[in-house]
């Protein structure tokens, strides 16, 4: 695979965004779909921007994800194509996620391109509030960090974030920005479709560089990314297994359904577990309270997580925005991580990864998951 | 006008069929069964190939759908005696035994069975096993009543005064005042699924069968298998250990009939499974002459059998022998004289038309061929040249299940097509 | 209205009497609430036993029903026609079984008893949620579109026309008759094919109820059972809107293409030919080389794509035995070898049309990895000799695959296709012509390979099986235990649609939304069970429904 060296010039931020301002200039794309720093300066909002000043306050990679991105793209095309063509720049995990929502006919992907960009993370918002103004000094070393080669995660961002094995591109993706392996210095244009190579070889890039140092840059990165997330994950387990250890790990959990409503891939009109399929008449509760001894109340707390966990959890991209969000601070998206990568592995099935591939749960096969079944 | 009815001679899958389908299509289906259940040959097989589906539980639906189907007169014990007129207005003369068991009241307990005196070998279960006189051919049959079988009870044979059965039925359904009846019956139609029977090997003395104890025919293998059979599904030799060894041949009778029965290559392989599924290490050899497994499915069938593990030989002139205290297969094996030890051997006999073909042939005056199936007219495969009588099914040609199923499809075709319009 | 529950316990004899301790269930039962009444009776599906029933339901003016007794495959629809006939509503009746799950398994008879006291309570806490399902009619046109105008469509078409149901017969090219139209004779009987299939196609193109469309195809067909409508192009740019009732796919097959194994010297040597290009040279009365000259030595090479393929295509053999026959007709002396890997003849009548076949005089050789050369075939023989065969003519017998335009119909027709590309049948074994979409039909080699007599068997089975289910003036009674989709809680993810083996579900392009096709739904809960917020469910088998039941079987 070939890709075209850039040279960076100011920061790869301005690099990144140059180029996009020149290409809405030619009329490549009719709109941008970027985070935009707020005039409160406080926050990123994804905007959709045919305005090519707006691109000033604009953010490649934002040091929070204040909304995931998908979730943003599916709120333009969730009720159909749109006819003109908007460039949507966004983290993998966040193009993971707007595949596995199109796959589920919630973006529909006609006239959108793609465009990722090698990601270190991202800032916890609850520490981003503290103060923002240093939380984008800090994340600017982050990135800098990242980009020089420290195969070490940061410890400040968020803590799925630390143990990401997808922050790369997908295959799935139009255009990828390789930010890795060369120190800053260039950064790699790296098309995945005919159609990328088309657009931007009108912006003068030509696709002939030869890009083994990003590549290289990324394999160590993610050795030692494969490495962290085994070992993290080991070490959540026995918090998680069992049902008193699943018990005590959400005790603190205050059934606000946050989580689910953050999640770009829980895109049901109403969780199931908000419907009246739930309710049960009040005999139910005091039966249920004799027969067990007692029943805490409201019911069912975790058979919210376990009933979420089971409808998402083969599509779940990592992206921890459920945890971020989460006022009390519970592990969802490790817990959720660590469960996503088993059950994804039993499929062989890697969110996002792949437009053609079907859902697992939608398909019938009659020779698989032999290993489950009892000898 | 003409009469729409429809008389189906042979409760088998292809009779059923036929009668489910002429029942839907409004019309009264005199269903006429010799024997004293339903289902024919195929609820004697636990899988049927090549889905490897459980027989029983496949017709099952069918079965059921058929005992409670309004239209369908269901006449068990009953043989055609005599048909006359022609297509729309057929009079025929129905011979009905009597059962000795009310059919409503009983509820198939199984109680009258274990007092009876009387055994005799189960023709159901090909001679492995007894039955009482008042049986049931075996666990499942349908339907589930017993019938007093006169050539053996003691009531109808000596003239005694035996009541064990009567007695030790709680409902009062032993009814031994229940008269043998002859029935007249008015339909536009007729429909012949008699199906098929084993050739028997006897005749071909060379494979030994009869003279060693464990050469057996794939009858009494089904039925071995069989997890309602005389075993329980156990396969095991005469002397009750399991065999180490099993030939399979091919084409048993083949040369004395002049022409392939189709379906044995395929059963031949189910049987690979049969035994691999009971006896894992058993060491299995197929002796054959060209294999026919012909259609869609059949080949994928053919190499996922191989893959259990078996030895599939090409050889002529099987001799079955006896070595010592066991069996060889001796064949010409590339040109050469070979000598294979086995401890059971499984033939593959020819299907042939049933024994009373050529009396039905006679009754319903249609031709049968040379090899004794149903004439069928050129190019209408379930046509006879007596219009309004048809064939279908092994009765008409040796075909699988499948083929068995479609062609009593076509007779309803057939017969809907010409009676088109009707008193009903 | 008050709720008034009728609960009746089959002893079913000594079946379950002997083994559940019937008393005591009714004792815990009677209390329950909305109970109005237990009563045990020694047989409730005898005829005394369904007139007790009847009477019962309505002397108490019982509001449901729950009976505890045998399996429901043997007795639900004989109870719930009871309750149709006492004026009660059929799905507000429930059968638990304790005869196969209790009775006949458990032999300790206080657990027995335990366990059917369980269900019946469970079934008791299920049935305040049934609802009274509306059985429904619907109107069904008797017509049938046939699409393939070969022997199978036309024996068909036959069949099914008639004054009250008329055939609309679409044939892509320009004659009826397919493939059968370039063969001289049919085997085995060798008479001349004109006898077969002239009269057949007279009595289709006089026939006054069937129309035939010749250089024509089926665009698009949408509907359901009783209720379709396709579009056929007949002309340049004209197209036909037909309503019919059934659909049957008659659409043939293709020779598999030799050039795709090379070894073979197809289109690569002269006078190497498939069989239908020998049919026709037979037919024209033209067998001759390419230089103009008869062949004094012919090799019919059978399995031609057998590996390929994957299977057998059961007519080659016999029809290599007519072409032997073919030649030895025509040229007395010529040396007919047939180099095959297996013989198939099966059926009461191959056998001896290839032993009087093989006594004219025709080669029969075993042959293996076979190689065509110019004028000479390289084998290897069953004992793995090397041989040459000496040959002017070389006669393929290709696979016999599905027609080309296989996928692009079962897409159109939303039928599968078995991993062959052959459209699939229902059922393997019982439903050897039926599709899984209700309405459609499949026969013939588009179905399998398979020979003359048993393609007319299949298309007179497909005359069958609509004759006896599509009747003009009967309506149709479509499952009333189907699904539901919300319109407020559905987003359109369209998983529902992707999980439904019966394309009974649609997607509505404006509103975003699945909808179900209560007429082509089956019932089976895929649906229902694979939606995640729980807009689609089963009616009789609602969250709630299962959720009450499981709950008080497990108290």
């Amino acid at each position: 695979m070939k890709g075209a060296r850039v040279a960076v010039k100011d920061s790869i931020e301005k690099t990144v965004l140059n180029i996009l301002s020149k290409a809405i200039d030619k009329k490549l794309f009719d709109v941008i779909l970027i985070p935009i720093m707020v005039p409160a300066g406080d926050s990123y909002a994804w905007v959709l921007a045919q305005d090519k000043s707006l691109l000033d306050s604009a953010s490649s990679l934002p040091p929070i994800m204040s909304v995931q991105g998908a979730k943003a793209l599916s709120s333009v095309t969730r009720m159909g194509k749109t006819n003109k063509k908007i460039a949507a720049l966004m983290r993998p995990c966040e193009i993971r996620a707007v595949i596995e929502l199109s796959k589920l006919s919630q973006i529909e992907l006609d006239n959108i391109f793609l465009i990722s960009m090698d990601c270190p993370g991202v800032l916890p918002l609850k520490d981003w509030l503290k103060d923002p103004t240093k939380g984008i000094n800090s994340f600017r070393k982050v990135i800098q960090r990242f980009v020089d080669g420290d195969p070490e995660p940061d410890q400040s961002v968020r803590p799925v974030c630390t143990i990401c094995h997808r922050f790369y591109d997908s295959s799935a993706v139009d255009l990828h920005i390789g930010i890795l392996g060369k120190k800053g210095e260039y950064i790699f244009f790296i098309p995945h479709t005919t159609q990328a190579e088309t657009i931007f070889a009108e912006l003068g890039l030509s696709f002939k560089d030869d890009i083994s140092h990003w590549q290289n840059g990324v394999d160590e990165v993610l050795k030692q990314r494969k490495k962290k997330r085994s070992l993290v994950q080991e070490e959540l387990k026995p918090e998680v297994i069992g049902l008193d250890k699943l018990l005590d790990t959400f005790s603190n959990c205050i059934n606000c359904h946050i989580c689910q409503s953050v999640c770009p891939i829980c895109y049901c009109r109403q969780c199931y577990f908000d419907s009246d399929k739930v309710k049960q008449p009040p005999d139910d509760y005091l039966m249920r309270a004799e027969s067990k001894g007692n029943i805490s109340l409201p019911p069912d707390k975790i058979l919210f997580h376990l009933g979420r966990m089971s409808h998402m959890a083969l599509s779940c991209v990592g992206c921890g925005a459920c945890e971020d969000a989460c006022p009390m601070s519970i592990k969802v998206a490790q817990i959720f991580s660590l469960i996503a990568d088993r059950s994804q592995e039993l499929f062989n099935y890697i969110p996002g990864e792949s437009l053609e591939e079907p859902l697992p749960l939608r398909v019938f096969e009659e020779d698989e998951l032999h290993e489950v079944e009892t000898p | 006008m003409k009469n729409g009815d429809a008389l189906v001679i042979g409760a088998g899958i292809a009779g059923i069929e036929a009668s489910l389908l002429l029942a839907g299509a409004g019309r009264k289906v005199y269903l006429i069964e010799k024997t004293s259940y339903i289902g024919g040959n195929v609820i004697k097989y636990e899988h049927v190939f090549p889905n490897l589906e459980c027989a029983t539980c496949m017709v099952a639906p069918k079965q059921q759908e058929l005992l409670g189907n309004e239209n369908i007169v269901l006449l068990t014990l009953s043989e055609v005696l005599d048909v006359k007129g022609s297509s729309g207005n057929f009079v025929v003369k129905v011979s009905k035994k009597a059962r000795y068991v009310d059919l409503i009241t009983c509820i198939g307990c199984s109680a009258c069975f274990e007092s009876c005196p009387v055994s005799v070998k189960n023709e159901f279960e090909e001679g492995l096993s007894e039955r009482k006189a008042i049986y049931i051919p075996c666990n499942g049959a349908l339907p589930n009543v017993p019938a007093i079988d006169t050539k053996n009870c003691l009531r109808f044979t000596k003239g005694e005064n035996c009541q064990t059965c009567k007695d030790a039925c709680m409902f009062d359904a032993v009814d031994y005042n229940q008269k043998d009846e002859e029935l007249e019956l008015k339909v536009g139609a007729i429909l012949v699924a008699t199906g098929f029977s084993q050739y028997d090997p006897g005749n071909t003395p060379q494979y030994g069968y009869g003279k060693f104890s464990d050469v057996y025919t794939a009858l009494e293998l089904e039925r071995m298998f069989a997890s309602n059979g005389p075993t329980g599904g156990k396969i095991k030799l005469k002397n009750g250990e399991h065999p180490k060894s099993v030939a399979i041949l091919h084409c048993v009778g083949r040369k004395e009939k002049g022409y392939c029965s189709t379906v044995c290559c395929m059963y031949s392989l189910k049987f690979v499974h049969y035994l691999k599924e009971k006896l894992p290490e058993v060491k299995i050899y197929e002796f054959y002459s060209d294999l026919c497994a012909p259609g869609k499915s059949y080949q994928k069938f053919y190499e996922e059998m191989k893959e259990k593990g078996v030895d599939i030989i090409r050889a002529r002139e099987l001799k079955v022998a006896e070595e010592g205290k066991g069996m060889v297969i001796k064949s010409i094996l590339n040109g050469k004289e070979d000598s294979l030890p086995v401890d059971m051997v499984i033939l593959a006999p020819a299907i042939e038309p049933r024994e009373d073909a050529p009396k039905l042939a006679k009754v319903l005056a249609i031709p049968r061929d040379e090899h004794g199936f149903f004439r069928e007219e050129p190019y209408a495969p379930v046509a006879t040249p007596r219009e309004g009588v048809f064939i279908a099914g092994c009765a008409q040609d040796p075909k699988d299940i499948q083929d068995s199923v479609a062609q009593s499809e076509a007779a309803v075709g057939r017969i809907l097509a010409t009676l088109r319009s009707w008193k009903g | 209205m008050e709720e008034k529950i009728g609960v009746y316990i089959c002893e079913c004899g000594p079946n379950i009497a002997e083994n559940v301790d019937i008393d005591k269930v009714i004792n815990v039962v009677s209390s329950l609430p909305s109970v109005g009444i237990v009563e045990r009776h020694k047989l409730l599906c005898s005829e005394d036993g369904k007139k007790f029933l009847k009477q019962s339901i309505q002397e108490h003016g019982l509001t449901r029903l729950v009976i505890a007794a045998c399996s429901p495959k043997q007795h639900e629809a004989t109870f719930m026609k009871v309750c149709e006939e006492a004026g009660l509503n059929p799905h507000l009746f429930q059968l638990v079984n304790i005869r196969e799950q209790c009775a006949w398994i458990i032999e300790d008879k206080e657990r027995a008893t335990d366990r059917a006291t369980r269900y019946v309570r469970a079934a008791l806490r299920r049935i305040p949620y049934h609802q009274p399902l509306e059985k429904r009619e619907i109107d069904c046109n008797p017509d049938v579109l046939v699409i393939g105008g070969g022997i199978t469509g036309i024996e068909t078409s036959l069949l099914l026309a008639g004054p009250d149901r008329k055939v609309y017969l679409v044939e892509k090219t320009s004659f009826l008759g397919g493939k059968l139209r370039e063969f001289e004779k049919l085997a085995p009987g060798m008479e001349s094919t004109d006898k077969l299939l002239k009269h057949k196609i007279k009595n289709v193109e006089e026939s006054e109820n069937i129309k035939v469309f010749t250089n024509a195809e089926v665009k698009g067909v949408i509907g359901f059972l009783g209720n379709f409508i396709a579009v056929v192009k007949t002309g340049e740019n004209e197209e036909l809107e037909i309503k019919v009732g059934s659909v049957v796919v008659a659409t043939g097959f293709d020779l598999f293409d030799p050039t795709k194994i090379p070894r073979y010297g197809y289109s690569k040597f002269d006078d190497v030919y498939t069989s239908l290009e020998f049919e026709k040279m037979n037919l024209n009365g033209k067998i001759l080389l390419k230089n103009g000259q008869p062949p004094k030595s012919i090799a019919i090479i059978h399995c031609v794509g057998r590996e390929e393929r994957g299977y057998c295509s059961a007519v080659c053999c016999s029809y290599s035995l007519k072409f032997a026959r073919y030649l030895k007709a025509r040229f007395p002396d010529v040396k007919v070898s047939n180099l095959y890997t297996e013989l198939s003849v099966p059926g009461k009548v191959y056998q001896k049309f290839y032993e009087e076949t093989k006594a004219m005089g025709v080669d029969f050789i075993r042959a293996r990895e076979i190689e065509i050369k110019e004028k000479v075939i390289k084998y290897l023989t069953e004992d793995e000799k090397e041989q040459n065969l000496a040959v002017d003519m070389v006669i393929l017998t290709p696979a016999i695959q599905p027609s080309s335009d296989a996928s692009k119909l079962a897409e159109m027709l939303k039928i599968s296709q078995d991993e062959k590309g052959f459209f699939a049948e229902e059922h393997e074994k019982l439903g050897p012509v039926s599709t899984s979409m209700e309405g459609i039909f499949i026969a013939g080699c588009a179905q399998g390979p398979r020979n003359i007599a048993d393609s007319i068997i299949q298309a007179e089975a497909v005359a069958g099986k609509i004759l006896s289910s599509i009747i003009p003036g009967k309506k149709l009674e479509p499952e009333a235990r189907t699904s539901e989709i919300s319109e407020a809680l559905c987003i359109g993810c369209q998983t529902c649609l992707e999980v439904c083996a019966y394309g009974a579900i649609y997607f509505d392009e404006i509103k975003r939304v699945s909808v179900v096709n209560e007429i082509l739904c089956r019932g089976c809960g895929n649906c229902a069970a694979s939606c995640p917020s729980g807009a689609a469910s089963l009616k009789h088998f609602t969250a709630t429904q299962i959720h009450q039941e499981v709950v008080e079987a497990l108290r």
